[in-house]
């Protein structure tokens, strides 16, 4: 019988998402997560933004390496984490218990937004991805 | 009978003028910057500079033309009278404020080039023409004022980028990274050519206009620019043509008297 991994499984958590107003450097994407990874409640932060392949996928110089700058390892508290595009939103996931929690958790991420994201940036409360099987993840391949 | 004036583009907006400056094949476009030809050869990669021109036929003048009036009418392009290859540069424009956008690149393609055949999509455009005509062609419009270093990008294949938000210096996305910001100069560069082949030596290709410039100098009407609503000429004449198409389509009879 199907049991959830965790307590909080098939619960729709609520997303903060912060969509950036440019596309961030890996650089300042470095900068962005360290400053929101001390800030209580967060349970995953999820990144997401235009791809940067590792090589060159298609036309005359198809198998090429890509070398594209931004492409690399950031290291996010103490972690590294390889960065597969160039991002341009975070989508944070919270776990709270009253939306004064959420509010909170909100103004903290604005803080630390503010003195890290150049050119500005909109954030959002509601729930932006699956937090449930559906059918689609009982299809065959 | 008045003699017939040719018409543009509507409009007294800002993007309406600048589309009928685009398209009048008697105005000469403002020159930004001198792109050396070799850079130009360089950036679209069909050939080194210096090397001879491939051909795919002999040249006109060797060969036996069938009788045509048309051939005789036509006066053949250069590219056209060597039997130069038929060679294309593709360029994708940025939707924030890009001096011009793919549609009316294809405008002014058809109407102030010859020989060439343009094709448009979503977000960029390409022109296919004989080699050595292709040339000085993209060469022109690498250094005139359609041409944006940040905003306009010479692309091949893989163009994804026009609508995605700017990087953090103001430059479109590239997957594929053929230009870079050179922060000590302020200039972008390219060090790889329209298809991602990476160049011998980087080929800079000046300084992006500032953002106020770019809104005064473009054809896309956005409303956080110049909103196409508040030209009542370019609207009506856009509900016109959608009217006379959609009658066109499902009841043509009452096209007539429109």
């Amino acid at each position: 019988m199907y049991a959830p991994t965790a307590e909080y499984a098939n619960v729709p958590l609520p997303e903060i998402r912060i969509m950036t107003n440019r596309l961030l450097s890996a650089e300042t994407t470095e900068v962005v997560l360290n400053a929101i990874e001390g800030i209580k409640h967060i349970r995953q932060v999820n990144m997401q933004g235009e791809s940067l392949p590792a090589k060159i996928n298609s036309g005359p110089a198809k198998g090429h390496m890509n070398n594209h700058t931004e492409r690399k390892i950031i290291h996010v508290a103490g972690r590294e984490v390889e960065l597969h595009c160039l991002v341009g939103a975070f989508y944070i996931e919270v776990l709270v218990e009253d939306e004064d929690g959420l509010n909170a958790v909100v103004e903290e991420l604005k803080a630390a937004c503010d003195k890290t994201i150049p050119f500005g940036y909109t954030i959002d409360v509601g729930r932006y991805s699956k937090y449930r099987p559906s059918l689609h993840d009982y299809r065959s391949a | 009978m008045a003699k017939y004036q040719r018409q543009f583009f509507p409009g007294e907006s800002k993007p309406a003028q600048n589309r009928r400056r685009y398209l009048d094949p008697k105005i000469q476009l403002k020159k930004l910057r001198d792109i050396p030809m070799d850079d130009v050869v360089r950036l679209m990669g069909h050939r080194t500079p210096g090397q001879a021109y491939g051909s795919i036929h002999a040249p006109i003048e060797e060969a036996t033309e069938p009788e045509c009036p048309i051939r005789k009418l036509v006066v053949p392009i250069e590219g056209a009278k060597a039997g130069d290859r038929i060679r294309y540069i593709q360029f994708a424009d940025s939707v924030y404020f890009a001096p011009i956008s793919p549609y009316q690149r294809a405008w002014m393609y058809l109407s102030r080039y010859r020989g060439i055949d343009t094709g448009t999509l979503s977000g960029r455009q390409i022109i296919e023409v004989r080699e050595r005509n292709l040339e000085q062609i993209a060469k022109e419009l690498l250094d005139n004022e359609t041409f944006d270093p940040a905003l306009t990008g010479i692309r091949g294949a893989t163009v994804h980028g026009h609508s995605c938000r700017l990087d953090e210096h103001g430059l479109m996305f590239d997957g594929w990274q053929r230009y870079l910001w050179d922060d000590e100069k302020k200039e972008v560069m390219y060090v790889k050519d329209q298809v991602a082949l990476p160049l011998d030596k980087k080929i800079y290709v000046g300084q992006p206009a500032p953002m106020a410039d770019l809104k005064e100098r473009t054809t896309i009407f956005r409303a956080d620019g110049y909103d196409m609503n508040d030209d009542k000429e370019v609207v009506d004449f856009y509900i016109r043509i959608h009217k006379l198409r959609t009658l066109g389509g499902y009841r043509p009879f009452d096209v007539k008297g429109e």
